[in-house]
């Protein structure tokens, strides 16, 4: 495996919301992650060398920025929320197709699901948020929180 | 020339985001359809003339491989281009993809700059 998992997370995170939203992401300690009291969480699985799970949660402020960025949305796109959800998914499909390339290298093929985005209540974020092996990222003025979790023999 | 170009994706967001680009891209636009899978897309084949395919491989119903397959075995449709567009980065993948007749790749996130080049290199660059 090509560097520590987390250290890709962010930097691949990063990239993919910058190119893809035009925001910018720097590093947040995951004990600053503020609570929130809705959110979003998008989830996905991946197999192939590697096998395991992804998930992105932004809080629920984060998402008709995200989907105004990704998508050109006016602010008062009544449909926004629903939009936000499918431009969430689509950025942490990005992000961990990219992140499973800088771990395993270009050669190995991958089979992705397809990402399905929930939302959490303020007790599953504050449970992520202090988890020791979640990313936690500020993008522009929100957190975000990312984790990767990888088969046990594969870690 | 202004293009004729089908987007096949299951996702309305990436449909929405290769439309957006390719208005950055200035990438000259007649018509553009839009379709959520590749058995959408061969219907849209079969009623419309179209330059050029962005398509997703991974996609329910009919994906993008099986689409690409059945474009090759009809005698009008093997001409067009088409290009993927996928989060897959794996040079296996993309070399058995351009064995079965894909024009290029592009990887996501991707550029406005790099549609437009991809575009010119398979439409060819008279499309100012």
């Amino acid at each position: 495996m090509n560097g520590n998992p987390n250290d890709v997370v962010f930097r691949v995170f990063c990239e993919v919301i910058e190119q893809m939203a035009f925001m910018f992401g720097e590093e947040l300690e995951t004990e600053a992650a503020e609570p929130v009291s809705e959110a979003l969480c998008a989830r996905m699985t991946f197999e192939g060398p590697m096998s395991g799970s992804m998930l992105l949660a932004v809080p629920d402020a984060m998402c008709p920025v995200l989907a105004e960025n990704i998508l050109g949305l006016e602010p008062d796109d009544e449909e926004v929320m629903e939009k936000a959800r499918d431009a969430l998914n689509e950025v942490l499909n990005v992000t961990c197709g990219n992140v499973l390339t800088s771990l395993a290298g270009e050669e190995p093929v991958f089979d992705l699901t397809v990402p399905e985005a929930a939302t959490i209540d303020s007790d599953e974020w504050q449970a992520l948020a202090t988890d020791p092996n979640t990313v936690a990222v500020q993008v522009d003025e929100f957190p975000a929180l990312l984790r990767i979790s990888l088969n046990s023999s594969e870690k | 020339m202004a293009l004729n170009i089908l987007v096949v994706d299951d996702s309305k967001t990436v449909r929405s985001v290769i439309a957006k680009t390719l208005e950055m891209a200035q990438v000259p636009v007649d018509n553009l359809y839009m379709a959520a899978n590749g058995k959408e897309a061969l219907e849209i084949l079969g009623e419309n003339w179209v330059d050029l395919v962005f398509s997703d491989i991974n996609m329910p119903v009919m994906g993008g491989v099986e689409m690409i397959e059945r474009m090759h075995e009809d005698d009008v449709l093997r001409s067009i281009p088409v290009i993927v567009v996928s989060t897959e980065g794996s040079s296996t993948r993309i070399e058995q993809l351009k064995q079965k007749g894909v024009s290029a790749y592009i990887r996501k996130p991707f550029t406005p700059e790099l549609i437009r080049n991809v575009v010119d290199d398979v439409v060819g660059g008279g499309n100012q």
